[in-house]
C-alpha cells in the first residue's frame, strides 16, 4: 500500500510541477531559516563538559565597591566575576575541593629555537596543574608539572598538540625547551586538540574563541612579571607602581574553578566560603552583604549569557517564520487537493475508505516535505556559509553536525505532514457520491 | 428590437473550425415570445450569447434597439447587458456563497442605484417568483425550481426589455417547467421580449413564434400568436411611454 | 461599494482567508518588528565616531628579547612611518579606540570624595595623536612635546600635568561649560589640567553608554607592544599597507607585526554581531514579504479559478471589468486588513516580549502603520495579477460551464 501510495504521489506530484515547487521552495526556506538558527542556537547553547558539568563550580566572592554593584558588560548587577591575587591564594588553599584552579591569561612571544618559524605572539593559560584532570584534558604525551613547580611556579610548560606540531614537528617533546622572553620554559606535558564550547572556563573576553594552546604554572606571577591577557577590574582607588602593588590590590583579574563532587563537599566548600568572607569583612574587607556564589557549568552559562539575547530573538523570529512557510504551503495544499475533489469522489465511489484516500494525501505531503527538508537543508548550509565568511570567530558555530542534518529533515517531514493532515482530512471528507452528481 | 443580418459565428480550434452559425438571419419585434428549438450542437446557444451581447459574431451586422453592437467596447457591451437585457441560464448560475437577496442584487449592483431602490425591486422581483420568504437563504438551501425561479427574479429585477433565456426549464421536471412558463408568460405579457431556448416541443408552441435550428442555420419558422405581426415602431413607442 | 456581499462570500470560504489572514499577521509582527530592530541596529552602527576611520591604517606590533628599547622603536618607527609619501599622520596610541579593548576609569572634577565619579576610557598619547585620530578640537590645543610623559616617569608616579577630554566627558564633569582650563581628578586624586577639548570621539566598548567619554593622558608607556595610527590622504589607504608593512619589516628590531589593517576593518568586527542581525533580519523581511505575497497570489487565483463561472456570470449580468478587479481586491483587501489588525495586536505583543525579556527597546510604533501601509501595497499588487485575470473571463463562460 505504501509503495502503490508512494507511485500515485509521485504521478500527482509530477501532475503540476509548479505548485509542488512552489511548495517545496516554501518549506525549504522555512526549514533553511530555522535551520540556521536552530545550529547557531544549539552549538552556542551546547554543554561542553556534559560528564561532570554538575561538579564542576565557578566560584564567586563579592569584595566589591560598597555603594555601586558590580555590573556586567551590558549592566547587569552581579558579583565580580574574577579575583584578586590575595582571594585567588586564599581560595587555592581550601582542601576541600576535590580539585581546583586559579586562572588567568599571560601573554608571552614565542621565540622557536629553529628558524623556520617566526616569532610570534601566544595567549598562554597560566594556571594549576588540577587544571587537566579536572577538565578531562587528555595528554598525547608526559603529564602535568609537578606539584612543588606548581607550588614554586617553575617555568615549565603543557603544549597543544598544534603548538607541538609547529615547534617540534610533532615528535615527543616532553623535556625540551621553548624560549619565551628572556626565560627557557620546559615541556612536561603535550596535551591532544581540546576545544570546549564554549570556552567556559573563562567568559570574560570571548565565549566561543579558541582554548589555548599553551599551559604554565600560576604561580609564576609571584617572583615574574610579565603581561597579561584578559580583564582586569578595578572599583578602588589605588595608587599601584610596581608588581607587588599590582598583587596586593584589590584588581580583580583570576577565575577560580573547583570540583565539588557532591553535595556534602558543596556545602562544605560554601560554607568554609562564608566563613572566610565572614572573617575578612572583620579586617574591613568586603564590605558588601555576604554575596558568594557556586555555579556548577550550566548555571554559568547562564549568568555569562553566553546564548546572546539577539540569538534567542532571532531564533524566536525564524519560527514565526517557518510557521508562515506552514501557512502558505497549507494554503497550497488545500487549493491543491480540491483541484482533485472530483478524481477523489470516483475512488470513494470505487470503495477507498476515507482512511486509505488520508493516507494516500499524506503519503504526497511528506514527500514534497522530504523535497523541502533536503532544499532547506541546502539553504542552511548556504546560509551558515554566508554567517562564516561575514562574521570572524563564528566557524565553529556556523557548522552543522550529523544530529543537526538530521534534525533538518525530520523538521521538515514533520512540519509538512503537519501541514498536510488538515488538506488531507478536508479531502477525505469527500463523499462518495460527488463524481455521480456533478454540477 | 433585434435584427440580426447575416450573422455568422465560426470557432476556431487547434484543428478545425466549427461553423456554430451559417449567414442568419432574424428580426425579433419588441414585445415578442421567440422560442429556439433544434438538435444539440445546432447553435442555439451560441445565437442566444450573440444576441445578449455574451459573445460577438465573426461576421455580420447586428442591430439591437435600434443600435448597431457589432463594434462596440467591452465597457459598453456590459452596460447594454446591464441594463437591457436580462439572462437566464439552463443552470441557474446563481453565487453560492451569497443569500437570494444578495443574488437578486448583483446586477443592479452594477448600476448606480440607491440602496432603497434597489431593495424595492429586489423584493419585488423575489415576490413575483413567490419567494420572498427566503431572502436570507443560500441558493444550495433551495430546490432546483426554485433556484430558477431566483434566476429570473435577478433578471427581472433589471427591469430588462430584453429577456434571453437558455433552456430555462432544462434542469426542472415538468410541473416545475411550467410554472417557469407561466411566469415567463407573465413577463412577456407585460411588454418584456423573450427569447427562449428549449427542447420542449410543447413549450415551444406556447411562444408567439418558435424558430427551429439545424447545423448553424435557421430551417423553419412557425407562427403560434399575434404579438408579432404588431409593428415595430408601435411597440417601441410603447415601450418609451 | 459591495462590503458585505464580500465578506459573506468570504465568509463561506474561511479556511482560505483565515489561513492568508494568519501568514500576513505573523508576516506585520515579524516583519515590524525586524524592521525596528534592523533601523535600530544600523542606527547604531552608522554613529559617527569622530574619527576618520575611513583613512586610517591600525598596527600593532609586538617587540621581544632584552634588546627591544619600547621608546626607541616608537620613535624610529614613528619617523620612518611619516616618511612614507601620502601618509599624512603617524602616531602612537595605548589602545586603538573601537577596539573592544582598552581601559577605564572614574573621573571627577573636585577633590570631594562623595563625589559621583564619570567613567571614561583612558589613552595614553602624544602630541598628534589627535591628529592622526582625525578627531577635531572644540577648544583648547593639542599637548605639547613637553607635556608627554615618559615611560620611566609614568612607573614613578609623575602625574600628567595635562590632559585632552571629549565634550561629552567635559558636559558629564563641568555640566557648567568651564571645562577647558579645570583639573581633572583620578580616582587616586592625582590631578590634571584639561588643556584641550576634543569634538567627539569614541572609545573602546561600542556597546557601553559611555562610549562618548573619553581622555587622554600625555605619556609613553612601557610596553612591549605599539600601536600606531598612520593616516594617509584620503584614498590611498589600501595602496600604502604592503608599503607601511616593508618599512616597518625592514627596521631591524626585535618584534613582529600582528595587526595591519584598515581601522574600519577593526571597527567592523567590534560591530560583527550588530550587522548579522541586522543582515539577517533583511533577508527574513525579503523572504517573509515575498513567501506571504506568493500565498496572497495563491489564494487569489485559487478563488479567481474556483469563481470562473460566477465571474462569467456577473460578467454576463452587465458587470464591468473594472467591477470584475475591484471585487476581487476588495475582497483581497478585507482579508488583508483582517490580518493586519491580528498583526498589529501581535507585533506589539511580540515587542513586549522581547522588550521584558531580553531588555530590547520598545518599539517605535511609527512602524506598525508604515508596515500596515507596506503589507496593503504587497496585498494589492500580488493579487493584481489574478484579479486582471478573472476580468478577462468571458460571459459566454456562463453558459457554457456545467
Ligand atoms: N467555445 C467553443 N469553441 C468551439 N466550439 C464551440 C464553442 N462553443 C460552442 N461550440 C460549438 O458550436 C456548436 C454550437 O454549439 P451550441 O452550444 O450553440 O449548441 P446548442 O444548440 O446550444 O446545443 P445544446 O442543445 O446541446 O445546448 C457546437 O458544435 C459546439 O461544439
Ligand atoms: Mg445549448
Amino acid at each position: 500500500m505504501f509503495f502503490y501510495n508512494l507511485r500515485l504521489a509521485w504521478i500527482s506530484i509530477k501532475q503540476n510541477v509548479s505548485l509542488n515547487l512552489l511548495m517545496v521552495c516554501a518549506i525549504g526556506l522555512g526549514i533553511g531559516v530555522s535551520m540556521s538558527m536552530i545550529t547557531l542556537y544549539a552549538m552556542m547553547s551546547g554543554n561542553p563538559i556534559p560528564e561532570k558539568s554538575d561538579q564542576l563550580f565557578a566560584v564567586r566572592i563579592d569584595n566589591w565597591d560598597p555603594d555601586e554593584a558590580y555590573t556586567d558588560y551590558q549592566g547587569r548587577e552581579t558579583q565580580p566575576f574574577q579575583h584578586s591575587y590575595k582571594d585567588a591564594m586564599v581560595l587555592r588553599s581550601s582542601t576541600i575541593p576535590l580539585r581546583k584552579a586559579a586562572m588567568y591569561k599571560g601573554y608571552f612571544v614565542v621565540e622557536p629555537a629553529n628558524d623556520t618559524v617566526a616569532p610570534y605572539g601566544q595567549v598562554v593559560r597560566m594556571t594549576d596543574r588540577d587544571f587537566f584532570a579536572m577538565f578531562n584534558v587528555p595528554f598525547i604525551y608526559g603529564g602535568v608539572w609537578s606539584e612543588s613547580a606548581n607550588d614554586l611556579g617553575e617555568r615549565v610548560v603543557v603544549i597543544a598538540k598544534e603548538t607541538n606540531d609547529k615547534l617540534f614537528g610533532g615528535e615527543d617533546s616532553v623535556g625540551r625547551q621553548i624560549k619565551m622572553g628572556e626565560h627557557q620554559y620546559t615541556v612536561t606535558g603535550v596535551i591532544d586538540t581540546w576545544n570546549p564550547l564554549p570556552m567556559f572556563y573563562d567568559l570574560n573576553n570571548k565565549a566561543f574563541g579558541d582554548a589555548e594552546l599553551l599551559f604554565m604554572p600560576f604561580a609564576i606571577i609571584s617572583h615574574s612579571e610579565f603581561d597579561r591577557a584578559g580583564n582586569t577590574n578595578g572599583w578602588k582607588a589605588e595608587r599601584i607602581n610596581s608588581h607587588e602593588e599590582f598583587l596586593n590590590s584589590e584588581n580583580i583579574w583570576i577565575q577560580f574553578w573547583a570540583e565539588l563532587p557532591d553535595a556534602f563537599t558543596q556545602d562544605a566548600f560554601k560554607d568554609w566560603l562564608d566563613s572566610y568572607v565572614l572573617e575578612q569583612k572583620k579586617l574591613g574587607r568586603f564590605p558588601r552583604p555576604l554575596n558568594n556564589a557556586l555555579d556548577n557549568v550550566t548555571q554559568w552559562l547562564e549568568v555569562n549569557h553566553v546564548v546572546p539575547d539577539d540569538n534567542r530573538v532571532m531564533l524566536a523570529l525564524s519560527f514565526m517564520f517557518l510557521a508562515v512557510c506552514l501557512f502558505n504551503t497549507i494554503g497550497m495544499l488545500l487549493a491543491r487537493f480540491m483541484g482533485k475533489v472530483s478524481v477523489v469522489g470516483l475512488r470513494r465511489a470505487l470503495g477507498a475508505s476515507k482512511f486509505s484516500i488520508f493516507y494516500m494525501h499524506l503519503v504526497e505531503v511528506a514527500l514534497v516535505g522530504l523535497g523541502g527538508g533536503l532544499f532547506g537543508l541546502l539553504l542552511s548550509y548556504l546560509g551558515l556559509f554566508m554567517l562564516r565568511e561575514s562574521v570572524e570567530g563564528i566557524e565553529k558555530l556556523a557548522t552543522m553536525n550529523l544530529p543537526l542534518v538530521l534534525m533538518a529533515i525530520a523538521l521538515a517531514i514533520f512540519a509538512s505532514v503537519l501541514a498536510g493532515i488538515y488538506p488531507a482530512w478536508r479531502i477525505c471528507q469527500i463523499s462518495p457520491a460527488h463524481s455521480l452528481k456533478t454540477q | 428590437m433585434l435584427k440580426m443580418n447575416k450573422i455568422s459565428c465560426v470557432y476556431q480550434t487547434d484543428l478545425i473550425e466549427t461553423h456554430a452559425l451559417r449567414d442568419i438571419d432574424l428580426n425579433v419585434k419588441a414585445g415578442e415570445f421567440v422560442a429556439l428549438t433544434g438538435p444539440s450542437g445546432s447553435g442555439k446557444t451560441t445565437l442566444l450569447n450573440l444576441s445578449g451581447l455574451l459573445e460577438s459574431a465573426t461576421s455580420g451586422t447586428y442591430l439591437l434597439d435600434g443600435e448597431d453592437v457589432s463594434s462596440l467596447s467591452d465597457r459598453q457591451r456590459s452596460s447594454i447587458r446591464n441594463e437591457k437585457i436580462g439572462f437566464i441560464f439552463q443552470s441557474f448560475n446563481l453565487i453560492p456563497d451569497l443569500n437570494l437577496f444578495d443574488n437578486v442584487d448583483v446586477p443592479l449592483r452594477y448600476r448606480a442605484m440607491g440602496i432603497e431602490e434597489r431593495r424595492r425591486r429586489i423584493e419585488n422581483a423575489l415576490e413575483l417568483v413567490g419567494l420572498s420568504s427566503r431572502m436570507k437563504h443560500l441558493p444550495s438551501q433551495l430546490s432546483g425550481g426554485q433556484q430558477q425561479r431566483v434566476a429570473i427574479a435577478r433578471a427581472l429585477a433589471g427591469e430588462p426589455k430584453f429577456l434571453l433565456a437558455d433552456e430555462p426549464t432544462g434542469n426542472l421536471d415538468s410541473l416545475m417547467a411550467r410554472q417557469v412558463m407561466e411566469l415567463l408568460e407573465k413577463i412577456n405579457s407585460e411588454g418584456t421580449t423573450i427569447v427562449m431556448v428549449t427542447h420542449d416541443p410543447e413549450l415551444a408552441r406556447r411562444a408567439h413564434r418558435s424558430i427551429e435550428l439545424l447545423d448553424g442555420q435557421i430551417s423553419s419558422t412557425q407562427l403560434f400568436g399575434v404579438s408579432a405581426e404588431e409593428p415595430d415602431e408601435k411597440t417601441e413607442a410603447e415601450s418609451v411611454a | 461599494m459591495e462590503i458585505r456581499p464580500i465578506l459573506s462570500a468570504i465568509l463561506r470560504n474561511k479556511t482560505g482567508a483565515i489561513l492568508l489572514a494568519i501568514q500576513i499577521a505573523l508576516t506585520l509582527a515579524v516583519v515590524v518588528n525586524a524592521m525596528f530592530i534592523v533601523q535600530q541596529r544600523l542606527k547604531f552602527i552608522g554613529r559617527p565616531t569622530g574619527i576618520d576611520i575611513e583613512n586610517i591604517i591600525v598596527i600593532s606590533s609586538q617587540g621581544f628579547g632584552s634588546s627591544y628599547d619600547h621608546e626607541q622603536t616608537v620613535f624610529s618607527d614613528l619617523e620612518l612611518l611619516r616618511a612614507i609619501p601620502g601618509v599624512k599622520y603617524a602616531a602612537h596610541i595605548s589602545r586603538f579606540p573601537l577596539s573592544g579593548g582598552g581601559s577605564r576609569s572614574g573621573f571627577t572634577s573636585t577633590t570631594d570624595s562623595d563625589a559621583e565619579s564619570v567613567g571614561a576610557n583612558y589613552y595614553f598619547a602624544q602630541n598628534g595623536t589627535i591628529d592622526a585620530l582625525g578627531v577635531k578640537l572644540a577648544a583648547g590645543r593639542d599637548f605639547l612635546p613637553t607635556e608627554i610623559l615618559t615611560g620611566e616617569q609614568i612607573d614613578n608616579g609623575v602625574v600628567a600635568s595635562s590632559v585632552l577630554i571629549t565634550k561629552a566627558l567635559a558636559e558629564k564633569l563641568f555640566p557648567d561649560g568651564n571645562a577647558l582650563g579645570n583639573l581633572v581628578y583620578g580616582g587616586t586624586g592625582d590631578s590634571s589640567r584639561v588643556v584641550g577639548i576634543i569634538e567627539k570621539m569614541h572609545g573602546a566598548w561600542v556597546s557601553w553608554d559611555g562610549l562618548n567619554q573619553v581622555l587622554i593622558f600625555p605619556g609613553l608607556r612601557k610596553d612591549s607592544g605599539q600601536r600606531y595610527l598612520v593616516r594617509t590622504e584620503p584614498g590611498q589607504r589600501d595602496r600604502l599597507i604592503p608599503e607601511v608593512e616593508s618599512v616597518l619589516e625592514k627596521a631591524s628590531v626585535s618584534r613582529y607585526l600582528d595587526r595591519m589593517e584598515p581601522m574600519s576593518e577593526m571597527v567592523g568586527r567590534s560591530y560583527d554581531n550588530d550587522r548579522v542581525v541586522a543582515n539577517g533580519l533583511i533577508i527574513v523581511i525579503v523572504l517573509l514579504v515575498s513567501i506571504t505575497g506568493l500565498g496572497i497570489v495563491g489564494l487569489a487565483s485559487f478563488l479567481v479559478r474556483q469563481r470562473t463561472k460566477q465571474v462569467g456570470t456577473r460578467r454576463a449580468l452587465g458587470a464591468q471589468k473594472y467591477h470584475i478587479v475591484r471585487y476581487f481586491l476588495v475582497e483581497n483587501w478585507l482579508i488583508t486588513t483582517m490580518g493586519v489588525v491580528v498583526g498589529t495586536v501581535m507585533a506589539f505583543g511580540l515587542n513586549y516580549w522581547t522588550a521584558t525579556e531580553f531588555s530590547l527597546p520598545k518599539l517605535d510604533p511609527v512602524f506598525v502603520p508604515v508596515g500596515i501601509l507596506g503589507i496593503w501595497v504587497l496585498g494589492v499588487l500580488a493579487a493584481a495579477g489574478p484579479a486582471k485575470r478573472a476580468s478577462n473571463i468571458s460571459p459566454a463562460i456562463a453558459t457554457r460551464t456545467v
